[in-house]
């Protein structure tokens, strides 16, 4: 390679307790280069970008940064050395104006005698954003009004607005929709273009193809490859992120298995205040009922809805033997099962075992006349854990150990354990790697196979194309269209639905 | 290499210091550490019958009272009320105990009851912090307890007096410890509780009526402390205006020593409750045998509960006390 070498990593190591997160990773980057950087959950990625920005204490080894080695203890640090992070989560903080979290650790320029310029610092901050193309975005305005995307675009201005010579990208896109997406890969060319880098890193394999120079693949910690984005497919990368060969059946393939059971499940004008409105549909014995939409569409209260867990809901959810469901204890007694977007939060107790959060819904059911016996439902957890292949040292793990895959087949393996027939699975595969991901796809084939019925309420386009029976589109909180399963629905027939 | 090794084992080192099974043995440490020091300071006075039996007859009511507020700490919540209900019930039960012993039992357990359902109505209700609501209703009884009192102590009758004796108070003490227990240990409410410590929101999300079961454990809190007011009753034989004084801050610190992770849930053992009341017991009258003056036991409690607050917290699931 011709070009200058902006970045290099020598020996990177990090460990957590047991865990070896990041073992002896080198690798360079080049100035003007777009590098991903894949792997699958726990592979070590998040970790290493951590390190570099100064989020975790380096373990061992050193990152040479212009032929200067960094000595970086806190993140101010890392961006005064030109290495900037827009992290996965909420990067934003809550209470500050959107100036103010620009600008967070930087306020010197605005600093008059001690006392903050506020007006000028606004002045300042909607130029950037004005120039970003964001000018929806008041500077003056607190944080808090904005949306999580709109969020994310301030993050992105605060992360490159000072030019890094290294913007590190984790996982930011799953937060964005089309448009935003657009803008920040504008970012990164732009970054490119001025001869500086950026460190991608995403699960979607399609996104980080298209967008970047090279990938680096870590497994298991360990680096194992960088190859030239071109010259390589989405197969190859899953094949190097894995291991071993992926197989081709990561959907369902058949498409001439109409679903003929009988209604297991009505939902009659059900209206949640600003989310939903007016909402009614059936789901069917043996149907995988995919809904789709923008984040805001509401789509995601329906599966709130449907288990008894929306604050304010008007109108009724009904089962096929009469009983309504109101609440969330009556809906598990009668069978449903919800697993949350918001998997930490909602979906399972990060500070609990693994045991625990299995036998949570089926104490009734393990309990001998209210009694509760220890090695029963350790037993009982173990199986299901295994039956999930939940990678653990045993179920009395804590689950916040676990890597987002693990966690989610957890959840899965209580519901199993329960033995649900209704499951409504709200964003399955989210921040999911591939090799779990296809282990969860196959589930839900078996499932339906077995007489249950599944809601799928997804994000991705390619996931409600490939499982679903029948997808409904919502739009502002109504049903905006509705497709049956057919191999010749493309994504473009959603999405003209969706906006 | 020889580096790396040494720095590896420095690592496991500090891994095991600041991992849970050190955090879980480090109470009986403390325990151990607190006796052989008390046990040193005072030339061995601690240990003798008299004075084990002068310490034991401190912790009968203190152990029933925490047994109730150890649930309530298992939510992660918090109760300030304790002092003041053990107040109002021994008045209660004095008054009553001039009509019927029976009488006097069920009505102190019914007023701590009511006063604890108060508090649970308020925090899960309106949804306030456990904290706040209790501290503002033990400004409350506090002040129903003085104005009781003020003109002169409230006398209890000389039958209830009678009943002063070790074995009935041994009796009710472990009786309340093997329920709870048992309750704690093998059925859903024992789960249940630690589910909502550990995260209110995924307990919901799995089927726990989050709720009831915050209100039913304050109610019950307040219930024990009802009934441990009725050992305080035959043991003083009549209340002033200071009974139960500072009893909320005793309980705190006795379980804490003990163990109890103030954020509640998935890590708080049985255990906690015995051996944080033994070791504040020990503590306190090894300091009273020493001579120390009240303020300076005060100041010397207050550090090393600070002390060991800092050893045993878990930063991971910090979070404001609901």
């Amino acid at each position: 390679m011709d070009k200058k070498t902006l970045l290099v990593a020598e020996h990177i190591d990090k460990r957590f307790g047991i865990t070896h997160a990041v073992n002896d990773v080198s690798l360079t980057i080049a100035a003007g280069e777009i590098r991903g950087l894949i792997g699958e959950n726990g592979s070590g990625k998040s970790t290493f970008c951590q390190m570099l920005c100064g989020i975790y204490t380096i373990g061992g080894g050193t990152f040479t940064l212009d032929g200067k080695q960094l000595h970086i203890r806190n993140q101010v640090e890392a961006n005064n050395e030109g290495i900037s992070i827009i992290v996965q989560e909420m990067g934003t903080l809550s209470g500050l104006t959107v100036a103010e979290n620009i600008y967070l650790g930087h306020e010197e320029p605005f600093m008059r005698m001690g006392v903050k310029d506020t007006r000028a610092m606004n002045r300042e901050a909607q130029k950037l954003l004005d120039s970003y193309g964001f000018g929806q975005i008041k500077a003056g305005a607190m944080i808090d009004q904005y949306n999580f995307e709109d969020r994310k675009l301030v993050e992105i201005v605060k992360a490159t607005y000072m030019k890094p010579k290294i913007l590190v990208i984790d996982e930011t896109t799953t937060a964005l929709s089309q448009n935003g997406r657009l803008e920040l890969y504008k970012i990164m060319d732009a970054v490119r273009e001025d001869g500086r880098s950026v460190i991608f890193i995403s699960h979607d394999l399609s996104e980080v193809l298209a967008h970047t120079d090279t990938v680096s693949v870590l497994r298991d910690g360990e680096y194992i490859d960088t190859i030239e984005s071109p010259q390589v497919t989405e197969d190859d990368l899953k094949r190097l992120m894995v291991g071993r060969e992926i197989g081709s059946a990561y959907y369902r393939t058949d498409y001439d298995d109409p679903v003929t059971g009988d209604t297991v499940l009505s939902v009659q004008s059900v209206t949640v205040p600003g989310e939903l409105d007016n909402i009614s549909f059936d789901l069917h014995k043996g149907e995988i009922l995919g809904f789709g939409g923008l984040s805001e569409s509401g789509m995601h209260e329906i599966g709130k809805a449907i288990f008894g867990a929306s604050w304010d809901r008007e109108g009724t959810v009904v089962l096929a033997d009469g009983t309504k469901i109101n609440d969330i204890p009556t809906a598990i007694s009668h069978s449903i099962a919800y697993t949350s977007k918001n998997r930490d939060n909602e979906s399972i107790i990060l500070n609990e075992s693994i045991r625990n959060n299995i036998v949570l819904p089926s104490l009734e059911d393990l309990a001998n006349h209210g009694l509760l016996n220890g090695r029963k439902l350790t037993s009982f957890a173990d199986e299901q854990a295994k039956n999930m292949q939940t990678k653990m040292q045993n179920v009395h793990q804590f689950v916040s150990d676990l890597s987002g895959g693990n966690k989610q087949k957890v959840v899965l393996a209580r519901w199993l354990g329960k033995g649900s027939d209704i499951l409504v699975l709200d964003s399955p595969t989210r921040g999911i790697d591939v090799k779990v991901k296809q282990a969860i796809y196959a589930l839900m084939a078996d499932l339906r196979k077995q007489g249950k019925a599944i809601i799928m309420i997804s994000e991705e386009i390619q996931e409600l194309l490939g499982m679903a029976d029948r997808i409904l589109i919502m739009k502002d909180g109504k049903v905006n269209g509705e497709f049956l399963r057919n191999p010749d629905l493309s994504e473009e027939d959603l999405i003209a639905k969706m906006v | 290499m020889e580096k790396k090794n040494k720095s590896n084992e420095q690592s496991k080192l500090r891994a095991f210091l600041t991992g849970d099974k050190f955090k879980a043995v480090l109470p009986l440490i403390g325990f151990v550490i607190i006796i052989v020091v008390m046990h040193i300071m005072t030339n061995g006075k601690i240990l003798t019958p008299k004075k084990l039996r002068l310490l034991f007859s401190q912790i009968y009511y203190p152990t029933i009272v925490a047994t109730g507020v150890f649930f309530i700490m298992t939510l992660g919540s918090i109760d300030f009320t304790e002092g003041s209900t053990l107040g109002v019930a021994s008045i209660v039960i004095s008054v009553l105990s001039f009509h019927s012993i029976p009488l006097a039992i069920i009505g102190g357990i019914l007023t701590g009851a009511a006063i604890g359902a108060l508090n649970g109505f308020f925090h899960v209700k309106f949804r306030l912090p456990s904290f706040i609501v209790t501290i503002c209703t033990m400004y409350l009884f506090r002040g129903v307890c003085a104005y009781f009192t003020t003109e002169s102590a409230v006398p209890a009758s000389n039958a209830i007096k009678a009943l002063d004796q070790d074995w009935l108070k041994i009796t009710i003490t472990l009786a309340v410890l093997t329920v709870a227990f048992f309750l704690f240990k093998f059925t859903r409410i024992g789960n249940d509780v630690k589910a909502v410590g550990s995260g209110e929101t995924a307990a919901r999300f799995s089927g726990v009526r989050t709720a009831r079961v915050k209100f039913l454990t304050f109610v019950c809190a307040g219930a024990l402390t009802g009934l441990a007011a009725f050992v305080n009753v035959i043991k003083v034989g009549s209340i002033t205006s200071t009974a139960g004084n500072q009893l909320e801050t005793q309980i705190l610190i006795s379980l804490v020593l003990g163990g109890l992770p103030i954020t509640g849930g998935a890590k708080v053992r049985f255990t906690n409750i015995i051996v944080g009341t033994l070791m504040y017991a020990v503590l306190n009258s090894g300091l009273s045998i020493l001579g120390y003056e009240p303020q300076v036991q005060q100041l010397i409690k207050g550090v090393v509960f600070l002390i060991f607050v800092a050893l045993t917290i878990d930063r991971k699931a910090l979070k404001v006390i609901k």
